[in-house]
C-alpha cells in the first residue's frame, strides 16, 4: 500500500458558483489505476464525488478524465503521485462527470441498404482498424478544431470513413463528412495521440474521406488551386521574392573541420516565404561542422496534397525527391519544416534517413551559443510533436539559449490546409495562442515550423522566431563579446 | 408523490446490454417503447465486455443437435431442454441479424463467418470479431436501436417494479441526483444481466450487481437454480485492483496452454481428453486445486501460456488481451500470462418459458437475468447468443401483449420515499456493506462449497442486511438501493447453495458424496420466491 496525494476537480453546477480543486491523500496499491483513486476518494474520503465509470478494463470508454492535462481513461491509466484529475474538456455535469450524450449522438450509424452483401475479408480488415473506437470521447476532449468552429468531431469522421468502406451502408457518408466538418481538421493529430486504442483518426479517416471526397468534385476551391500551382510549379507557394535556392550555392562547406555530410530539404515555405530564416539554418549548419548537399531540383513533399486528399500527383512528387537525394548519395536528409519531416518520415517510402534540424543539432555536440537576455515561450509544431514525436530536442537547445517558459501544447491552426480553407477557423486558433503567448508573459516566441511561426505571427505582436535564427543569434552575441575592441 | 416524471409507454425494458437493446428493438416493432438504462446505453453491461465470440450452427459439417448436445451435457443436464432447443436454432439467424445491421465479425477468405474452437463443444462454431465481439456487438445493436423510435433513458437505475394486484405495470427509478422517476408499461422487460460483483474476484463491470434478481424476487417471480454461479478459469491475478479481469477463453481456444508453477501442464490430470479445452467449471477446479495444493505462482495463480504461437497470431486473433496486459508490464507474446478463477456469469435467473414470460405476469425476462438456459455450467460463447435470442423473443412477446390503462399505486411510491428517508439516517456506508458482503461470498461461497460455510455466509448477509445504510446526499441513494441489490442476490446464491444437496456442474458441495452424476442426477431446478423454495425432483424429460 501507498499514500498518494492527488488534486481533484470538483464542480456542481447548480450549487457551486465556481470549479474547485480538492486535495486528497489517499491509500491505495502498487500498480493502482486512476480508477482505484477516485473509488478510494469516494469510498474511504468523499462520497460526494461524482465520476463514471463501468467495466473497469477499457473496453467500455464510461471513465476517460484528464490527467494533468492529458485524457486518459482512468481504468487503465497509472495512477501518479501529485496527479491532478480533471474532467474531459466538454460540459461538466458534475465534478468528473461531462455531457456525453450530444457527442455520441453524433456518432452516424449504419443503414443497411435494399440487397446484403457481407463485406470480403480485405473489406473487413479495412474497416476493423476503426472499429475498435470504444467512443470514450478523449479525441473529442483533444480535438482543437471543434472548441472554435461546428464539427462533429474526430470520431464522428472515424465512423463515417468505416460506413463509407462497408458495402451494406446505403448512405453517401463522405458528403456528410464534408457538411459535418471534415475540412475544418487541422492535422493535428491530438485525437491519435490520446486515443487509447491507438486509432489513427488523422491518417487513416480524415485524409482517407477527403481523398473521397477529391473523386467526388468536393475539394474546396482553394486546396484545389494549391494543387494546381503543384502541379505547374513543383511548388505549393507563388514566387514572390528570390528563394531560398536561388541564393545559394549546391554545397555549402562549413567553417572549420567538416564532422558529416547531410542533404537539405528546404520546403515550399522557407524557400519562397521565409528564406531568411533557412539561410540562418544554414549558418548554424555550417558553424557546426556540417556540410550541406542541397539538391536544386527538389520540389514540394505533397504534404498540402495529403492532408487535402487530393493524391493523384503525389508518386511524381515523390519519386522526383527521393531521386535528387539519391542521385548524390546522401545518406541523411535533414528538414526544418516540421510538416515535410513529418511526410518525409511518414508518407514516404525513403531509401535514406530523415531527420529533423532539432535531431541533427543534438547529434553533433554543437557549439555553446552565447545566453541572450530574453524570456521566450516554444510553440510546439504538431507535425513536429505528434508527427515525429519530436518534444525535448528543441527545449534542450532552447535552454542552453534563452530562458524558456512553457505554455499548453496546441495547434496555432494553421495546418491540414485550414489556413487557407478555412481561414475563420484559422483565425480563431491563432487566436487562441496569442492569449496563451500572453500568459507567459514572454518577449519572444520561438517554433520549427514555417507554416506555425508564419501564421502565429499574424495573431501577436512579440516576434515569432525559428529555433535556428535564436540559435544563431546566440553565436552572433558570443562572437560580439568575443570581438577585441580595437575602437577602445 | 411529486406528479413530475412519469413516462408511459408500451413496453418497458430495464437493461441496455445486449439481451435489452435486442428486446427494446423488437418491442419497438409493436409499440411505443422505453429502455431505461443505469449506465450510458451500450457502454453498461457485460455484453460489450465480451471478448470470445458467439456460438451459432453456420457449416454443414455442424449441426443443431450437436450443438444441443454439447450444451446439456456442458450444463451437465440441468438446462431446460426446450430453452437450449430454442438457443441453438434460433443463434445462427439472430448472428445474421447483427450481420444485416452491419457487424463487422471476422470473415474467411470465402467471405463466410470465421469460426473458431471453443471449451466443451465438439466443432469450432464460435463466431468472432477478434477479441473483441461482445463489442462490436453492442456497437451494432446501439447503431439499430437508433433507427427505432426507442426512448433511451440514461443512467437512472431501476430500484424497484410497480405492480397492479398480480401484474407488474412499470418500475420506480433513481438518477444520480436522487430524484424517483416512474415508468409505467403494459409489459415489462428485465434485461439487466448477471451480479458476480457480490464476489470479492468478478469479471463483471460495475454494473454487474444482480438488480433484476433482487427485483424480479422482490415482485414475486420465481427464480431457478441460484446456486449456479460460473467461475471463469482466467481471470487476471496482477495487480491487484485488477484482479479477477477477464481473461479471454478464445487464448485457449487459439492454443493456449495452462501450466502450473513446476512447468507441469496440468490439465493432463483433469480431463486428458479436451485439456484446456474442458468446460470452464472442470478447468476453473482445477486451477483451483493446483492453487490450494500449492503448486500455483507467487502471485496465487497459474501461468497461461501463448508464446509458442506465431506473434502476428497473438497480434491479430488476441489483441485486446496483449493490449491490456501491456498495460500492466507483461507482453504475452514473450511471457506467459499469470491468472486465478474469477466469478463470471449467473446461470440461474428468473424462471422463463419460451416466450421470455416470468412466473409474474407482465414481467418477462432475457438474457442472463433469465435462468435455465445454461443450467449448471455455460460453455464459453453461448451467453451472447442467448441476449440475441431470448432477447428478441422477451422482446416480441412484449410487444404483443394487450394494451392496457397503468397507473402508478402512490403506496407504492410512497413507500420508496420513506426507505430514502431511512438513507438519511443510517450509519454503514454502502461501500462497506457492498465489501463486506463480497469477502464473505467468496470466502464462503465460492468454488468449493460446504453446508457450514454457507449457513456462516447467509448469517453474515442476514447481518449486514440489517445495518442501516447511510447516504452522504441524495445522490448516494442509488448506492444504498444497489448494495441492497445486492445482498437480495447473494441471499438467493447462497440459499440455492444450501437447496442443491449435490454436487453439479459449477456448484460443488464438498460435504456430500452423491452415487450420481449430472445425467442421472434425481435432482433438477432449485426455486426460490416469495412465496415458496425448494429443489424439484425427478423431473428428467
Amino acid at each position: 500500500m501507498k499514500d498518494l496525494p492527488v488534486r481533484v476537480f470538483r464542480f456542481n453546477p447548480g450549487i457551486d458558483e465556481q470549479p474547485h480543486y480538492q486535495h486528497y491523500l489517499v491509500r491505495v496499491r502498487e500498480g493502482a489505476r486512476v480508477l482505484h483513486v477516485l473509488h478510494a476518494v469516494h469510498d474511504e474520503h468523499d462520497p460526494t464525488l461524482s465520476y463514471r465509470y463501468c467495466c473497469g478494463s477499457g473496453q467500455c470508454g464510461s471513465c476517460a478524465v484528464r490527467v494533468n492535462g492529458e485524457p486518459v481513461l482512468a481504468c487503465t491509466e497509472e495512477a501518479r503521485e501529485g496527479m491532478t484529475i480533471d474532467p474531459l474538456d466538454l460540459p461538466v455535469r458534475k465534478d468528473l462527470i461531462v455531457d456525453m450524450e450530444p457527442y455520441l449522438a453524433a456518432i452516424s450509424s449504419l443503414e443497411p441498404g435494399g440487397e446484403f452483401r457481407m463485406p470480403t475479408l480485405e473489406e473487413v480488415e479495412a474497416i476493423k482498424p476503426l472499429r475498435s473506437c470504444i467512443e470514450c470521447l478523449a479525441c473529442v476532449s483533444a480535438c482543437p478544431a471543434l472548441k472554435v468552429i461546428e464539427f462533429a468531431g474526430p470520431t464522428a469522421m472515424r465512423e463515417d470513413m468505416r460506413l463509407s468502406l462497408d458495402p451494406r451502408d446505403s448512405r453517401d457518408r463522405v458528403t456528410e463528412a464534408v457538411s459535418d466538418g471534415l475540412f475544418t481538421c487541422t492535422s493535428c493529430q491530438a485525437c491519435w495521440k490520446v486515443c487509447p486504442k491507438d486509432i489513427e483518426i488523422p491518417g487513416k479517416a480524415i485524409e482517407k474521406l477527403r481523398a473521397l471526397a477529391n473523386r467526388k468534385g468536393l475539394t474546396l476551391p482553394r486546396h484545389q488551386s494549391v494543387e494546381k500551382l503543384v502541379r505547374e510549379t513543383g511548388r505549393s507557394v507563388d514566387r514572390t521574392e528570390t528563394t531560398f535556392l536561388e541564393q545559394i550555392p549546391e554545397v555549402l562547406e562549413p567553417y572549420g573541420e567538416v564532422k558529416g555530410t547531410v542533404g537539405f530539404f528546404v520546403g515550399c515555405m522557407y524557400n519562397m516565404r521565409l528564406p531568411q530564416t533557412a539561410l540562418d539554418a544554414m549558418e548554424v549548419l555550417r558553424r557546426n561542422g556540417i556540410r550541406v548537399v542541397i539538391p536544386k531540383e527538389q520540389v514540394c513533399c505533397g504534404s498540402p496534397l495529403i492532408r487535402t486528399g487530393q493524391i493523384e500527383f503525389l508518386q511524381t512528387l515523390q519519386r522526383r525527391n527521393i531521386e535528387a537525394f539519391v542521385h548524390r548519395g546522401i545518406d541523411t536528409v535533414v528538414t526544418m519544416c516540421a510538416g515535410c519531416g513529418s511526410t518525409l518520415k511518414n508518407d514516404y517510402d525513403c531509401p535514406f534517413r530523415v531527420m529533423d534540424i532539432n535531431e541533427i543539432l543534438l547529434r553533433y555536440e554543437i557549439e555553446p551559443p552565447a545566453r541572450l537576455t530574453v524570456k521566450a515561450t516554444y510553440h510546439d509544431p504538431c507535425h513536429l510533436l505528434r508527427g515525429q514525436g519530436i518534444r525535448t530536442q528543441p527545449r534542450e537547445l532552447l535552454s542552453r539559449v534563452v530562458d524558456l517558459v512553457e505554455m499548453p501544447s496546441v495547434c496555432c491552426g494553421s495546418g491540414g490546409g485550414v489556413r487557407s480553407g478555412v481561414p475563420e477557423e484559422a483565425a480563431a486558433l491563432g487566436e487562441n495562442r496569442r492569449k496563451e503567448i500572453e500568459k507567459t508573459g514572454a518577449d519572444i516566441v520561438i517554433s520549427s515550423c514555417p507554416f506555425c511561426e508564419y501564421h502565429i505571427q499574424e495573431h501577436t505582436d512579440r516576434p515569432v522566431k525559428n529555433i535556428t535564427t535564436v540559435l544563431l543569434e546566440g553565436y552572433r552575441e558570443k562572437d560580439r563579446k568575443m570581438a577585441p575592441k580595437d575602437w577602445a | 408523490m411529486r406528479s413530475d416524471d412519469v413516462q408511459t409507454a408500451h413496453v418497458l425494458v430495464i437493461g441496455s446490454g445486449g439481451a435489452g437493446v435486442r428486446a427494446a428493438i423488437e418491442a419497438s416493432e409493436y409499440g411505443e417503447t422505453l429502455l431505461v438504462s443505469k449506465t450510458l446505453a451500450g457502454k453498461g453491461g457485460c455484453t460489450t465486455m465480451a471478448e470470445g465470440g458467439y456460438n451459432a450452427v453456420l457449416r454443414e459439417q455442424d449441426s443443431c443437435e450437436i450443438h444441443f448436445e454439447d450444451t446439456m451435457k456442458g450444463g451437465a443436464w440441468l438446462n431446460d431442454p426446450a430453452l437450449v432447443r430454442i438457443l441453438v436454432d434460433e443463434a445462427p439467424e439472430r448472428v445474421r441479424d447483427l450481420l444485416r445491421w452491419g457487424a463487422v465479425f471476422d470473415v474467411t477468405d470465402s467471405c463466410e463467418v470465421a469460426q473458431r474452437p471453443f471449451g466443451g463443444q465438439r466443432f469450432p462454431r464460435t463466431c468472432y470479431a477478434g477479441d473483441r465481439t461482445g463489442h462490436e456487438m453492442m456497437m451494432t445493436l446501439i447503431d439499430r436501436l437508433h433507427s427505432t423510435d426507442v426512448r433511451v433513458v440514461n443512467e437512472v437505475a431501476v430500484v424497484s417494479l410497480l405492480k397492479d394486484d398480480d401484474r407488474v405495470n412499470g418500475a420506480v427509478g433513481i438518477d444520480r441526483n436522487g430524484d424517483l422517476s416512474v415508468f409505467l408499461a403494459d409489459s415489462t422487460v428485465l434485461a439487466t444481466g448477471g451480479g458476480t460483483k457480490i464476489y470479492d474476484i468478478s469479471t463483471n463491470s460495475s454494473s454487474g450487481t444482480g438488480d433484476g434478481y433482487a427485483l424480479g424476487y422482490q415482485a414475486g417471480a420465481e427464480l431457478v437454480d441460484m446456486e449456479q454461479v460460473q467461475f471463469h478459469p482466467t481471470g487476471a491475478v496482477f495487480p491487484y485492483d485488477a484482479r479477477g479481469r477477464l481473461v479471454t477463453e478464445a487464448v485457449r481456444g487459439e492454443g493456449g496452454v495452462l501450466k502450473n508453477a513446476a512447468g507441469e501442464r496440468f490439465m493432463e490430470r483433469y480431463d486428458p481428453e479436451r485439456m484446456e479445452l474442458s468446460t470452464r467449471d472442470v478447468v476453473a477446479r482445477a486451477i483451483a486445486t493446483e492453487i490450494l495444493e500449492g503448486r500455483g505462482t507467487r502471485n496465487g495463480g497459474v501461468f497461461l501460456d501463448v508464446t509458442h504461437l506465431p506473434r502476428t497470431q497473438i497480434e491479430t486473433r488476441l489483441p485486446v488481451m496483449l493490449e491490456q496486459f501491456l498495460q500492466f508490464g507483461v507482453d504475452i507474446r514473450e511471457e506467459a500470462m499469470e491468472v486465478a478463477p474469477t466469478a463470471h456469469h449467473i446461470m440461474g435467473g428468473l424462471r422463463i418459458t419460451a416466450h421470455g414470460e416470468t412466473t409474474v405476469p407482465g414481467l418477462y425476462a432475457c438474457g442472463e437475468v433469465a435462468g435455465g438456459v445454461h443450467g449448471a455450467n455455460r460453455l464459453g460463447g453461448n451467453a451472447l447468443a442467448d441476449t440475441q435470442v431470448f432477447g428478441k423473443r422477451a422482446g416480441e412477446s412484449a410487444g404483443k401483449a394487450g394494451k392496457r390503462t397503468n397507473i402508478a399505486d402512490p403506496g407504492q411510491v410512497e413507500a420508496i420515499r420513506k426507505w430514502f428517508d431511512t438513507f438519511a439516517e443510517g450509519d454503514v456506508s454502502p461501500a462497506t456493506v457492498v465489501r463486506s458482503l463480497q469477502t464473505a461470498m467468496w470466502e464462503g461461497a465460492g468454488i468449493f462449497r460446504n453446508a457450514a460455510d454457507l449457513e456462516k455466509t447467509l448469517g453474515i448477509i442476514d447481518h449486514l442486511g440489517t445495518l442501516r445504510m447511510k447516504a452522504a446526499t441524495p445522490m448516494n441513494f442509488v448506492e444504498c438501493c444497489i448494495a441492497r441489490h445486492m445482498l437480495v442476490h447473494a441471499s438467493l446464491v447462497v440459499r440455492g447453495a444450501l437447496l442443491r444437496k449435490e454436487s453439479r456442474g459449477a456448484h460443488v458441495r464438498r460435504d456430500i458424496t452423491q452415487a450420481w452424476d449430472g445425467q442421472t442426477s434425481p435432482y433438477g431446478h432449485t426455486y426460490q420466491s416469495l412465496t415458496r423454495q425448494g429443489i424439484e425432483m425427478g423431473v428428467k424429460p
